[in-house]
Formats: C-alpha cells, sequence, structure tokens
C-alpha cells in the first residue's frame, strides 16, 4: 500500500485564544483593528461548543471567514502562561500610525520595536497588550 | 525528557471519542436538546453575520508559543506539519519578565516565513518552566493547496504514520457528511503537539466572495 502524498502547512492563517470578557475584548479587537464580527458559536445552539463548554466570537481580517476568535471558557479561567505574544501585520504606513494613534488614545501602553530581541528587523513596529494582558506586537506591512 | 502536565482544557480520550459523532445530525440535536426545549437555542444562535470590508489587519504574522523542549518541538513540527527549521537563536532576556531567559527557534512554512515561534524559558532561578496551555484554545495551519481533498490526505497521512488526531477530519459547516454544526466552511482536522497545544491544520475557508455569493448582502440570522 502506498501512503498518500505528504501535505505540508503553507502559513499561519488563524488563532483562538482565550479571553475573560467577551464583549470587552469584543469591543477592543474592532475599535483598535477595524476586525469584523464575523460569526458566533454559542453552547446553547453548538453541540462542539457546549461539549467543550466554550464560546467563540469569529472576526475577520475582511477576506476568510475568521483570523482571530475569542474565546471564552465557561469552567477553566484562563492565563498567559502558555503564548509570548502574536503579530498583527498592518496595511500601509499611514494605517500602521492609525492605529498607533488609537492604541495611544484608548489609554494602551505602547512599546517600540519587535516583542522579541532575536526578530527580523521590520521597518516599523510595536506592540501592546490587549485586556486580557495578550500581547500583541504591531507590524507595518513591507512594502513591495 | 519530560513529559508535559496535561493542560485542564485537554478533553480526555473518552470524550474525544464524542467527537466523530458531531458529523451526526442526531448527535448534535441531542447535545443541544436542553436549549432546544428551553429555547435558547434560538435565543443564543451560532451564526454567519458576514464580512464586507477590507479591515486594517492584513494577516497574523507570528505566534509564539512555550514548548519544554525545542528540540522535540521542532522536530514534531517538522514531521508532522512539514515545517522548516529556520533558526535557533542564543537564550536572550524574556521580553517582559524580569530576569527570566528565552531561547527562540524560527519555524516557517512553505509560503509564511517564520510564523511560528516555539520558545523555551528560564526562570530567575533557572528552572524550566513549560506551558499552561490556558492562553489560547487552538491556532490554525492552512495547508498547502488550500483544498477540501488536501485537508483529508493530510489526516490520511497522519493515520498512516500513526500520529493521532483529536478531531476531525470535518467541515465547520451543517452540510453531510463532514459538517459539524459550527461556521467557517474550513476543513479542518487537530492534533496535539507534544505540549499539548491544540494545532488545526485546515483548508478551503469561506471567504467574503463565497460568503456573498450565498447571501448578498444579507448579515446575520436572515439567512439562517
Amino acid at each position: 500500500m502506498t501512503l498518500p502524498r505528504p501535505v505540508h502547512a503553507a502559513k499561519l492563517q488563524h488563532h483562538v485564544f482565550y479571553v475573560t470578557d467577551l464583549e470587552r475584548s469584543k469591543e477592543f479587537y474592532m475599535r483598535l483593528f477595524g476586525l469584523q464580527f464575523s460569526a458566533l458559536n454559542h453552547p446553547d445552539s453548538s453541540a462542539a461548543m457546549r461539549l467543550s463548554q466554550q464560546e467563540m466570537h469569529f472576526f475577520s481580517f475582511g477576506f476568510h471567514h475568521h483570523d482571530l476568535c475569542l474565546v471564552k471558557h465557561h469552567k477553566l479561567t484562563m492565563d498567559n502562561g502558555s503564548m509570548l505574544h502574536f503579530s498583527l501585520v498592518i496595511r500601509g504606513p499611514e494605517t500602521f500610525d492609525a492605529i498607533r494613534s488609537r492604541a495611544q488614545d484608548i489609554g494602551c501602553q505602547l512599546r517600540e520595536g519587535r516583542m522579541l530581541a532575536s526578530a527580523k528587523q521590520e521597518a516599523r513596529a510595536f506592540c501592546l497588550q490587549d485586556p486580557d494582558r495578550h500581547w500583541i506586537e504591531i507590524i507595518e506591512e513591507k512594502q513591495p | 525528557m519530560t513529559v508535559a502536565p496535561i493542560p485542564p482544557n485537554v478533553l480526555p480520550p473518552f470524550k474525544q471519542r464524542f467527537g466523530g459523532l458531531l458529523r451526526r445530525k442526531w448527535f448534535r440535536e441531542m447535545v443541544l436538546l436542553w436549549p432546544t426545549l428551553t429555547r435558547q437555542r434560538f435565543s443564543n444562535k451560532t451564526e454567519d453575520y458576514g464580512v464586507f470590508q477590507p479591515s486594517l489587519v492584513s494577516h497574523i504574522g507570528q505566534l509564539s508559543i512555550y514548548v519544554r523542549d525545542i528540540a522535540r518541538s521542532r522536530d514534531w513540527y517538522e514531521q508532522v506539519a512539514g515545517m522548516i527549521h529556520s533558526r535557533t537563536c542564543d537564550w536572550e532576556p524574556h521580553p517582559y519578565k524580569e530576569q527570566w531567559k528565552i531561547r527562540c527557534c524560527y519555524m516557517s512554512a512553505s509560503g509564511h516565513d517564520e510564523c511560528l515561534v516555539l520558545v523555551e524559558q528560564l526562570d530567575p532561578e533557572g528552572n524550566r518552566v513549560g506551558s499552561s496551555g490556558m492562553s489560547f484554545f487552538h491556532f490554525a495551519l492552512e495547508l498547502e493547496g488550500n483544498r477540501l481533498e488536501d485537508v483529508l490526505a493530510f489526516a490520511e497521512n497522519q493515520r498512516a504514520n500513526r500520529n493521532r488526531l483529536n478531531y476531525g477530519p470535518v467541515r465547520h459547516n451543517s452540510e453531510p457528511p463532514l459538517g459539524d454544526g459550527e461556521t467557517g466552511g474550513n476543513v479542518a482536522c487537530y492534533m496535539y503537539d507534544p505540549d499539548w497545544h491544540s494545532v488545526e491544520f485546515c483548508g478551503a475557508m469561506d471567504t467574503v466572495e463565497n460568503y456573498r455569493a450565498r447571501y448578498g448582502d444579507t448579515k446575520g440570522s436572515a439567512h439562517s
């Protein structure tokens, strides 16, 4: 019997992380990044969510159904002990500056530069924390 | 090599066996019997809302996750996910934990440079600290080809290599035979890495174009 052809990962596509307050985090991500709320999986109407005791809110960057998902576990407490950070790549210098300005307006403490000292240097980057103290790195997309 | 403790959000093998049944409508209806009877099901609907314009974000650039043993994790992501090792760096200060140190192993996918960072960390006493498992539910790697057949081939390959899938392959919609009643339309299977991080391998996710083709500019419950 021959093995099926190997299929490899092509890219990091979406990330689903825990939050303590879905509405607070939803407001934060929509206001700061202009994300669109694209779907809801609720434990009262999703069997998988009911079995895993979770509720999931999906957000899109504007092309895929979802790119970031916020999930609330209704029985367990989240922490910051399994992820150091994640990065969001921003479209163009004006948008990068707009997000920096929005972040300052809503009282985020900004940390300049990349999160990891060993990371490749990008055009511009800064970091901030979301309401659950998840670290987010904001990177300006390289121009072609 | 130490075995990573199992985080509390990892479903025990007994419960994981029910995963396959989520593709059966009768099973989903049975699980949802109580919220159906109390009518909570209809006020807390699982549904799509559609996306209609670009946001300010282009894509997710990088994710860094804590691992107990870089060598073991690197081997897993190379063998199972087909990722490519870019570089492993020397110890550096933890960016926000004073007196802690980290070592970073940068992994690339075929179309995404250094998208995943495997991070070992040492506390101020020099003790290796693993992952709690409670910061994220899972992250998803899109497979080459990005089609239903590619995810099915990936799953078949893992089974042939005796690598255990903890869920799937399923399609996150309600269409038989793979639909599990969720949203997104993506075909997916899930595996735990050596630190019990849940990794989704996916393809064929719904996009703004096929949402519009099905529902036009309708948002929310009008189409459900």
